[in-house]
């Protein structure tokens, strides 16, 4: 039988755990809210939400997911949408939600600031998107392993398909990650469609794994669980900043970008609060987040400052990316069905 | 009572608010006119819901339950026929004309309105004397039958629809057929070229395979405990409980840094033995190692149950027959103890085909039927059709599974326990199958140990194994807590997730008990037609892996009639009904301990079914109904494989949240954090069992946490 | 005045078995009547039929006059004393006696007086706050009376329970029991499978057989006039002995058993064959007068002793109780047989 002292410790423990869920922050009469899916780097997508709720007492409802989830989500969710906007991730996804008119055309009075880019991004999209950060693709080795197995360090895509680096080589699965979709778009448009084909077979035989996240092979190869990592420059640069050996590489050939973009979705439930989300997202207060939360992409407002991190445009040889053809729904589709079937599913 | 259930129906109808379960109240402020009572919509469909309502006449028990179905099913009609864009399914449209009439989700006026005739049609069935005339019992029949079937048959149901549609939601057999019957599902290329092989194969392969190692583990550790002079028993009952409170992906994090290509282990032979670095431990060797870390244990339960129960009369009686130790063993244990080897097998087998977490961060390029299922919905390919398809077949490998584990279990157990006077001791192990037992076990336990201290102690380290420098760096990334303007708040990234998931799972775990325990009686106690079909409908969801689940709750419950995705309610319902047969099992358990007569004893006394339930059954169960709180509530807290289909922007869980962090790269925060939750369910679980502990009455110990719990993950 | 229980033609079938078949009884305010028979005969049945337990397939049961067949077990005006006495382990003595009287919405100062003055009543004052767990089986079993007599039902019903008891205290028990039911004037059906308990506490006892009622009268009816070869062998050992009868007036017969002939009631046996049921008590075996047979087997039990005879000429095997000790007969010894009318009685209709 229960004596009254073990009733009372049943209900302390009860009251704590109680007690622990009653700590958690509740927005006191909150100015309206906006659900934000946010498509970078967590501590980026975090500091814009609370910076952004911290200024105007609108409450934030934030997801983070990579840029493939947030437009599948979008797809799902079309009949009835629950997010009010897409924040970030690259633009690709961006283009084709705009094109399946999953998104809300919206003429900024901050277009004129932007870089020109992201002003063509948004023409692109009749208006349902627009720029907001620009990343450069590339690759990254691990240093010490590199020194260590006494290889020549890779300079172009085409040093990524030489046999020592069978089984070494980390991208992320182009179904699944923008980053990787745009090295393929990248490849393509470099060598053209039949040899890109031949090239991505070959690198197939060399790749280790295909990530879900398009980070996730700059992280690996800096923890030394890849020698080489395809990704955006400013994730590599991140993961070099912490202190791990990677050492960023330019292609020589020339490489793709992302331009990191913005949507509103259509049939938002908080279009009022989105917008504000939006504008203030443009501002360079907001942009200047980025780079405190070592996001090394280069803004696209002219006057935010570009972080010395980053990538210095100059010396990348960035190729004439056909965002209209590669962004579009049927290119996508194609190009991804046959990757999987020829490239993924493909003897190793 | 009927007055009461017919007054809320009314209410339902003509009061609350018809549609939206979400915030009513700004929706009522806002006087939108989908906020009002169904008779008040203007939507002539809703009207007829009111006439079952009149035909309810006190006295008229046949009637009484036809109106509570009649209710029903034209809830149920409207409310599939008619769409938040029109008519509900194509022929509709060509009957009436397309689009159709239009109509939001049911709120809780619906809601009301749907229990309220449940229970009239339990009051009118009662009154003409189903179920012995006991309203109580009828009425929790009813409503468990009828919520099981809402959200675990329909689900179910959505997926098989979803599989035989394409893309654009039209119906495609043909399309059906392509995609079940695909390669990258049954192809066997691995076997005759070099091509992979289907997933299907990947996964039964990667089940066999961990239910056999599992099961060889789990006997040589029963072996160890009971047949050795090891002193182990403790310890293995420590070890037996960690799977249940660890989260499922962090054993695979931990391997990677011990055995990655620049793992600790890895590392130091290739310094000192120059054994080259290599990613062997990504893909099957290491989802293998993972599974076994987590499902040993519960083998090792089934096993230790079934050993112990060898009466070892039987050994020294084969001995006194001049049968040496190894003839013992062979001839004697090890055919009684075969019946638990199958059940040790198909357990950790429906387990490792339900396992989603450790293919996600280990798996490498090795693709299972659960991850394919995730990867097909959030991939860019967004292929639902393919998802369901994948999902159904998923689903008949563990129902089948199951079902042979329902059947071996019931029909072969050797009792050989049979009461009191059964002294003596057991044979001694042959010698080389001691050293065998001593060879697996100790290099297990080293392993398992090493595996935990990483858990444990990765979080607390700049790098594990590169830089390992003390930090508490990652703890204050995922649970600072700062001094703002408005006083201390919570400024960790990791602190929303763990509230959210602290909340929600506290909010289910009564419910689970409750549905679960209540069920437990209405299968223990009463008596009535379609039984086993009930039973077995129940226990289903026990063999639904949680990407099914999850997969399944999308389809079901994204639109109307049922749209409840992006709501902390649909986590909620999902934990409560993924772990709703523990309490079930455990309220079976102990029922079946309760003499019967004790229910008889308090109704010829006047007492009726639910204040017996109350005043009789409920306080003699009460170490099962902790029990069984405390499983689901570990267990919500631990799940990831169905929420992380279901998680949203304002309810986000700890488990999806560490995957995410996992899935980047940054594993500090991923291991602190499961630090922190193992550290916080150890408490719980320790604290509960030392206020139960103390509360066994008269009988020997029910607590399930004797038995083993299925934990899928 | 209408009687406390009524059985009409009540059938309680298992799918396609029944386990009480059309059976019909009364039982009197007052009496305690006894349901007896061997195991699986349907007694339990028929008695949870009555507590509302179990629910009648067919035919009716009224409880003081009133149908409660579709009634349930917490509606009607019947209490219970189980075979495992189920009491209820988490609640003490006092909160167990009080149970019924807080279900039917008696307020609980009231509830408690009534539950102690019912525990004085079988001895159990100072024991309220015991759990049932720190009881004797003896006094948990009065716990058990006084939790269901203190509802004052219509009906009391008892399930074996003295099984539990060991055999001293199980007579002391049943008389108890037994002055309890004088005392207050209860109606109590009991039901038991030992014959000795039956007869010894009854005001009238129905035998049960295979579903049915072998035979429903006063256990003195019972074991002077048993109504078949069952109901012989059943209550108090019968030797069945194959006779021949022929009728002399309307209630005597002349029976013929062997060389012997009898004069005895012929209980609406025909002329022609018969069984006759004799008593071990009523067996005489002495130097001659009587049927010759042969003593095959014999056993000192110390208050008496038993022997088995063989009679000539027959494979009849007689089963003999003998009050004389001091002069044992041994086995292997001719002896007469003779019979006390008394312990004799022809089974008609067999």
């Amino acid at each position: 039988m229960s004596g009254p002292t073990s009733r009372l410790r049943m209900l302390a423990v009860a009251a704590g755990l109680f007690g622990l869920a009653a700590l958690v922050p509740r927005p006191a009469a909150a100015q309206g809210s906006v659900v934000i899916y946010c498509g970078v780097d967590e501590a980026w997508c975090r500091a814009m939400a609370t910076t952004f709720e911290k200024q105007t007492g609108i409450h934030t409802d934030m997801t983070r997911q990579s840029a493939g989830e947030i437009y599948a989500r979008l797809r799902a969710e079309k009949d009835n949408p629950r997010g009010d906007i897409w924040w970030g991730g690259t633009g690709d996804p961006h283009l084709q939600a705009a094109e399946e008119n999953l998104t809300q055309d919206y003429k900024s009075p901050q277009l004129g600031q932007l870089r020109d880019w992201a002003q063509r991004q948004a023409e692109r999209a009749k208006f349902r998107t627009v720029g907001i950060y620009l990343g450069a693709l590339g690759f990254g080795y691990n240093k010490e392993d590199l020194a260590r197995r006494k290889l020549a360090a890779p300079a172009c895509w085409a040093d990524l398909i030489k046999p020592e680096f069978k089984g070494e080589v980390q991208m992320a699965d182009p179904n699944s990650s923008g980053t990787a979709w745009t090295m393929l778009a990248t490849i393509v448009q470099l060598m053209g469609e039949e040899p890109a084909f031949a090239y991505l077979k070959r690198l197939n035989a060399n790749i280790n794994e295909y990530t879900k996240a398009g980070a996730a092979p700059a992280q690996s190869t800096g923890k030394g669980e890849s020698l080489i990592g395809i990704a955006f420059q400013h994730d590599l640069i991140d993961v070099a900043k912490r202190n791990f050996p990677v050492q960023v590489v330019s292609p020589c050939e020339g490489t793709g970008y992302e331009i990191g973009s913005m949507s509103l979705i259509r049939g938002a439930r908080h279009p009022e609060e989105a917008r504000k989300f939006y504008e203030w997202a443009l501002t360079p207060e907001a942009q200047k987040l980025g780079a405190l939360n070592r996001s090394y992409q280069i803004p696209s407002n002219t006057a935010t400052p570009v972080p010395p991190e980053a990538p210095d445009l100059s010396r990348i040889k960035l190729i004439e990316y056909d965002f209209a053809t590669y962004g579009s729904s049927a290119t996508r589709t194609r190009l991804l069905g046959r990757w999987t079937s020829e490239v993924k599913n493909a003897p190793r | 009572m009927m007055r009461v259930w017919l007054g809320l129906a009314w209410a339902g109808l003509v009061v609350l608010p018809w549609y939206g379960l979400e915030a009513p109240l700004r929706a009522i402020s806002a006087l939108q006119p989908e906020a009002l009572p169904a008779l008040w919509q203007g939507r002539v469909w809703l009207w007829p819901l009111a006439i079952p309502l009149l035909m309810a006449i006190p006295g008229r028990p046949r009637l009484l339950a036809l109106s509570g179905a009649l209710g029903l099913a034209w809830l149920c009609i409207e409310g599939l026929a008619i769409g938040h864009r029109g008519w509900g399914a194509p022929w509709l449209g060509a009957l009436f004309g397309a689009p159709g009439p239009t109509q939001p989700a049911l709120g809780w006026g619906a809601a009301v309105y749907a229990l309220s005739c449940v229970m009239l049609a339990a009051i009118g069935l009662a009154r003409q004397g189903w179920c012995r005339g006991d309203v109580f019992v009828l009425g929790s029949l009813l409503l468990v039958v009828g919520l099981i079937v809402l959200f675990v048959g329909f689900p179910v149901v959505s997926i098989l629809t979803s599989a035989v549609r394409d893309n654009a939601g039209g119906f495609a057999p043909d399309l059906f057929a392509e995609k079940l019957f695909n390669s990258s599902i049954w192809g066997l290329d691995c076997l005759v070229g070099t091509h992979a092989c289907g997933v299907a194969w990947n996964t039964l392969a990667q089940a066999t395979l961990v239910g056999v190692l599992a099961t060889l583990l789990g006997l040589a550790f029963a072996l160890a405990a009971l047949r050795t002079n090891l002193p182990l028993k403790p310890l293995l009952r420590l070890l037996s409980l960690l799977p249940v409170i660890t989260p499922p992906f962090v054993i695979g994090l931990a391997l990677i840094l011990l055995f990655g290509r620049a793992g600790v282990v890895t590392n130091f032979l290739a310094l000192h033995f120059d054994i080259p670095r290599s990613r062997w431990i990504y893909g099957m060797p290491g989802i293998t190692i993972a599974q076994l870390l987590a499902f040993t244990p519960i083998a090792f339960l089934v096993l230790v149950g079934v050993l112990g129960a060898v009466s070892p009369s039987l050994e020294e009686a084969a001995q006194t027959l001049r049968a040496g130790r190894w003839h013992t063993f062979r001839t004697v244990t090890w055919p009684l103890i075969r019946p638990g080897l199958a059940n040790a097998f198909l357990i950790s087998f429906i387990e490792s085909l339900a396992d989603f977490a450790n293919p996600l961060v280990i798996g490498g390029n090795f693709n299972v039927l659960s991850t394919d299922i995730f990867f097909a919905v959030v991939g860019a390919a967004h292929d639902q059709g393919r998802a369901a398809v994948l999902a159904l077949v998923l689903l008949a490998f563990t129902l089948t599974a199951f079902m042979a584990q329902r059947a071996w279990t019931g029909s072969r157990s050797y009792t050989t326990v049979t009461g009191k006077g059964d002294a003596g001791l057991s044979a001694p192990l042959p010698g080389p199958l001691r050293a065998a037992c001593y060879a697996t076990v100790l290099p297990w336990l080293v392993l398992t140990v090493a595996v935990y201290g990483i858990i444990m102690a990765g979080g607390f380290v700049v790098t594990f194994g590169r830089d390992n420098t003390p930090t508490l760096d990652y703890l204050w990334t995922a649970f600072s807590i700062e001094r703002g303007v408005g006083g201390w708040f919570l400024s960790g990234s990791g602190w929303r997730s763990f509230i959210t998931t602290m909340e929600l799972a506290l909010i289910a775990t009564p419910v689970t008990a409750a549905l679960g325990l209540l069920t437990a009686y209405l299968l223990n106690r009463q008596n009535f037609m379609g039984k086993g079909a009930f039973e077995f409908l129940a226990m289903m969801s026990f063999a639904i892996p949680g990407t099914v689940i999850g997969i399944s709750y999308i389809l079901a419950f994204n639109v109307p009639p049922v749209e409840l995705t992006g709501t902390g309610l649909i986590i909620v319902i999902s934990f409560v009904f993924r772990n709703m047969p523990v309490g079930i099992r455990a309220g079976i358990a102990s029922l079946s301990q309760v003499d019967r007569s004790l229910d008889e004893a308090s109704q010829t006394l006047g007492a009726r079914s639910f204040r017996t339930l109350r005043l009789v059954i409920v306080p003699i169960l009460r170490p099962a109904i902790v029990t069984a709180m405390v499983y689901s509530f570990v267990r919500a807290m631990t799940t990831v494989s169905a929420v992380i289909f279901l998680v949203s922007g304002e309810y986000n869980l700890a488990t999806v949240y560490i995957v995410g962090r996992a899935d980047v790269g940054e594993y500090g925060v991923a291991l602190v954090y499961s630090a922190v939750l193992i550290v916080v369910m150890a408490a719980v679980l320790a604290g509960i069992s030392a206020v139960v502990g103390r509360q066994k009455i008269g009988r020997r110990g029910m607590l399930a946490a004797d038995q083993p719990v299925v934990v899928q993950a | 005045m209408q009687p406390a229980v009524e059985f009409r033609a009540v059938t309680k079938r298992y799918g396609a078995a029944a386990a009480v078949d059309t059976i019909s009884f009364t039982i009197a305010r007052g009496d305690l009547v006894t349901l007896l028979g061997p195991s699986g005969c349907g007694k339990t049945t028929t008695l949870r039929l009555i507590a509302g337990l179990e629910h009648a397939t067919e035919g009716q049961i009224r409880i003081g006059g009133k149908d409660v067949t579709r009634l349930s077990a917490a509606e009607r005006d019947v209490s219970m004393v189980f075979q495992s006495y189920a009491l209820f382990p988490h609640m003490n003595v006092l909160e167990n006696a009080c149970y019924g009287l807080l279900a039917s919405g008696i307020a609980r100062k009231r509830a408690e007086e009534m539950a102690r003055s019912k525990l004085a009543l079988v001895g159990l004052s100072g024991f309220e706050t015991r759990l049932p767990s720190e009881l004797s089986g003896g006094q948990q079993q009065r716990v058990a009376v006084a939790r269901a007599i203190v509802l004052e039902p219509e009906v009391l019903l008892f399930d074996e329970p003295l099984s539990n008891l060991d055999a001293k205290l199980r007579r002391h028990v049943r008389e108890e029991i037994r002055a309890l039911q004088q005392d207050l004037k209860l109606t109590v059906v009991y039901v038991t499978h030992d014959q000795q308990e039956a007869l010894a506490v009854s005001d009238r006892v129905i035998v049960m057989n295979a579903a049915r009622i072998a035979q429903d009268g006063t256990p003195r009816a019972l074991y002077e006039q048993p109504a078949s070869r069952f109901v012989a062998d059943f209550i108090g050992d019968a030797n069945l002995l194959p006779v021949t009868v022929r009728r002399m007036d309307e209630t005597m017969a002349e029976i013929r058993l062997g060389s012997l002939a009898l004069t005895l009631p012929h209980r609406g046996a025909a002329n022609g064959s018969a069984e006759l049921a004799v008593r071990p008590q009523a067996v005489r075996l002495g130097e001659a007068g009587g049927l010759p047979g042969q003593v095959l087997r014999a056993a000192y039990l110390g208050s008496h002793m038993e022997y088995e005879v063989g009679l000539a000429g027959t494979a009849a095997e007689l089963f003999v109780i003998a009050p004389d000790v001091s002069t044992p007969i041994p086995a292997g010894t001719e002896v007469s047989v003779t019979f006390d009318p008394a312990g004799l009685a022809v089974v008609p209709g067999s």
